[in-house]
């Protein structure tokens, strides 16, 4: 059974404690606390104790999305006070110090990257990223990837090379202008190409946006399942 | 489920170094491998040396061109959704500083914004800062100045705005106009993006994925190898004749104009274009890597990895992709050093700036006298003799050719 569940920035951005709120309503058995910005990993850290997080299966924390050169020191020095069971979802842009990182082993986890970067996106440059880090883990994002390349050529390519490292996935809709959206029918199709290449029991992490003024619970509920779907459509081998 | 990090707990020491940015970005931006073409001229021990120059000309002048958009465009004179995309000789690593055009497109993939525009008459307004005092006989003359970086031909087909819809969606029918058979073949078969890079990539792969979408089977009968993609390869063979076809139409309509400069390049250049596409829609049924991946995964996966091949070969200059080719089916080191010889030669001729402006002033019916025509046919005789060998009588393509590339 694969934990399912939603990132706590996408249900309200730098509010964990409410999105937490929400997801305890629902039957979400993973969850990805997020701290996108530097400012938000020294309080989910020092918070972490208090939390209530029984009903997941799967925790992780997604590290800062961009930080000062000189925050890279503090921030490895936060990211070992959290639980040693957890990932720590890291864009590998923000890496400079490859050595310092390694020693964290498998907790890194690298997520590819969309558009924006610079670098991450493809299987090229992620042989890279984990030939300095042999040990780390792979989150896949979907919608990153879906985005880089709608074909999903490059996605299958990630994943056939990444397959052994992969230990969490991200999926939403990222929008031409990389906002995470709810996930469109067009999206829906492209998930469904890499489907077969995924696991059954690696957990996912819904980062869609749930829009303002609708029941955020129903609507959560709603996406966990059109996800649950889509991972779970059974493949028909048809022709070639 | 065992995971790799079960098995590699983290560690409990570590310490801290800074490394400055730059370092981090080496890691990610030294990806060049030496190119298949200078590999296989090592290998046989030939210098080529207008081969090589025209390289090294190319890689300078693409980095020059975007340092010079980057100040009189602005550092977002490309983005994620709209990139500078350079064909022709810049493209194919053939270009020849201050004597080649240069012919491109502002290729938009996403929202349609009116800024783009804006964009693309910078883009053409700034090229021309690029100049210097003639040099020589052929010069691309305005106000005693030379300009490096030429505007493109008089077609229309480059130089301005191109979108993706059409690129992708017009393939055959009334609608796919020659402008746009020739920029989708050129966009996957010599085309190279200036700065960023992402629109060009999305829509170079939507192009083949497009392709691949109407062929009915991938693989062959017996399902051990992937088939030719003969969609694809039935467009660069029209686009191949399309060419031939207008270069009469160009005759006619300049009054004989260039000739002499349009047909050499017919005879190498274009005829290379045609040739690199041929081989990569063979390649799809040759090569063992791409054929050991056919046991796994469902059509879509198939596809998946079918695009990836082609989209692998079309990121390599037609030079490149012959060379890959000839080295992956040894073809027989002879034809080899006579193929590539014989473009050494072709640049040589195009380098050479009183012979490159006699040819343009030929006319049709001095070409059997001309010396300088004459040092091109030679060459082109050489190159199509090459060609002849590895498509007709090399074991490995004669077969291919016979099935596919005649009927």
């Amino acid at each position: 059974m694969r934990p399912l569940g939603f990132s706590t920035g996408a249900l309200a951005y730098g509010d964990f404690r409410c999105a937490l709120r929400i997801l305890a309503e629902t039957d979400a058995t993973a969850v990805e606390l997020s701290a996108l910005r530097q400012s938000e990993l020294g309080p989910l850290v020092a918070s972490l104790k208090e939390l209530d997080l029984s009903q997941y299966a799967h925790i992780s924390v997604h590290l800062p999305s961009a930080i000062e050169p000189d925050f890279e020191s503090a921030l490895l020095t936060l990211a070992r006070e959290i639980p040693s069971e957890w990932l720590l979802v890291t864009h590998p842009d923000i890496i400079r110090s490859w050595r310092a990182w390694e020693s964290l082993g498998s907790r890194v986890c690298i997520e590819n990257m969309d558009k924006r970067k610079e670098v991450g996106q493809t299987a090229r440059h992620l042989r890279r990223v984990f030939g300095q880090l042999p040990d780390a883990t792979f989150c896949f994002d979907i919608g990153h990837a879906h985005q880089v390349d709608p074909t999903m050529g490059e996605a299958v390519l990630i994943l056939e090379e990444f397959q052994d490292k992969l230990c969490q996935l991200h999926i939403s809709e990222v929008n031409s202008e990389s906002k995470h959206d709810p996930i469109s029918l067009e999206a829906a199709m492209a998930f469904e190409v890499v489907a077969t290449l995924i696991p059954e029991n690696v957990p996912a992490i819904l980062e869609s946006k749930i829009p303002r003024g609708i029941d955020p619970v129903a609507q959560v509920t709603s996406e966990m399942e059109l996800v649950d779907h889509l991972l779970s459509i059974p493949v028909e081998v048809v022709g070639d | 489920m065992e995971t790799k990090r079960d098995k590699n707990p983290a560690q409990e020491t570590w310490e801290y170094t800074a490394v400055n940015e730059s370092d981090n970005l080496d890691l990610f931006m030294g990806l060049s491998e030496p190119r298949p073409l200078i590999k296989l001229a090592d290998s046989l021990g030939h210098e080529w040396r207008h081969l090589r120059k025209a390289g090294q000309e190319a890689d300078k002048a693409i980095d020059e061109l975007n340092k010079l958009l980057s100040v009189e465009v602005g550092k977002n004179f490309a983005s994620e959704d709209a990139n500078l995309v350079v064909f022709g000789s810049l493209a194919r690593k053939e270009w020849i500083d201050y004597v080649s055009d240069l012919d491109w497109t502002y290729l938009v993939d996403g929202q349609a914004r009116s800024e783009h525009l804006e964009v693309s008459q910078k883009i053409k307004a700034a090229l021309p800062k690029d100049s210097r005092p003639p040099q020589g006989a052929h010069s691309r003359r305005r106000q005693d100045r030379e300009y490096r970086f030429g505007e493109p031909g008089q077609t229309g087909t480059f130089g301005n705005l191109g979108f993706s819809q059409q690129l992708i969606h017009q393939i055959g029918g009334q609608d796919d106009t020659n402008k746009n058979t020739s920029q989708r073949i050129l966009l996957l078969l010599e085309s190279t993006p200036v700065g960023m890079r992402s629109a060009h990539e999305r829509v170079a792969r939507a192009i083949i994925k497009r392709y691949l979408d109407e062929e009915p089977h991938l693989l062959v009968r017996d399902g051990s190898r992937f088939k030719v993609p003969r969609f694809l390869l039935n467009d660069v063979v029209r686009f191949w004749r399309t060419m031939a076809v207008d270069f009469a139409s160009k005759q006619r309509d300049r009054g004989g104009d260039g000739w002499g400069l349009r047909n050499a390049k017919l005879r190498m250049s274009r005829k290379l274009i045609f040739v690199s596409g041929l081989l990569t829609c063979f390649s799809c049924h040759l090569d063992p890597r791409l054929q050991a991946k056919i046991s796994t995964g469902n059509r879509d996966i198939k596809l998946a990895h079918l695009e990836n091949h082609i989209w692998e070969y079309v990121q390599q200059t037609p030079l490149d992709i012959v060379a890959l080719s000839i080295t992956k089916h040894e073809v027989e080191r002879q034809t080899a050093v006579q193929l590539f010889s014989a473009y050494d030669k072709f640049l040589e001729v195009m380098a050479d700036r009183e012979k490159r402006q006699r040819l343009k002033d030929l006319r049709a019916e001095q070409s059997r006298t001309d010396p300088v025509f004459l040092e091109i046919r030679e060459a082109s005789d050489q190159f199509a003799g090459a060609l002849h060998q590895i498509f007709f009588n090399n074991k490995v393509f004669s077969s291919l050719t016979e099935k596919y590339g005649v009927f």
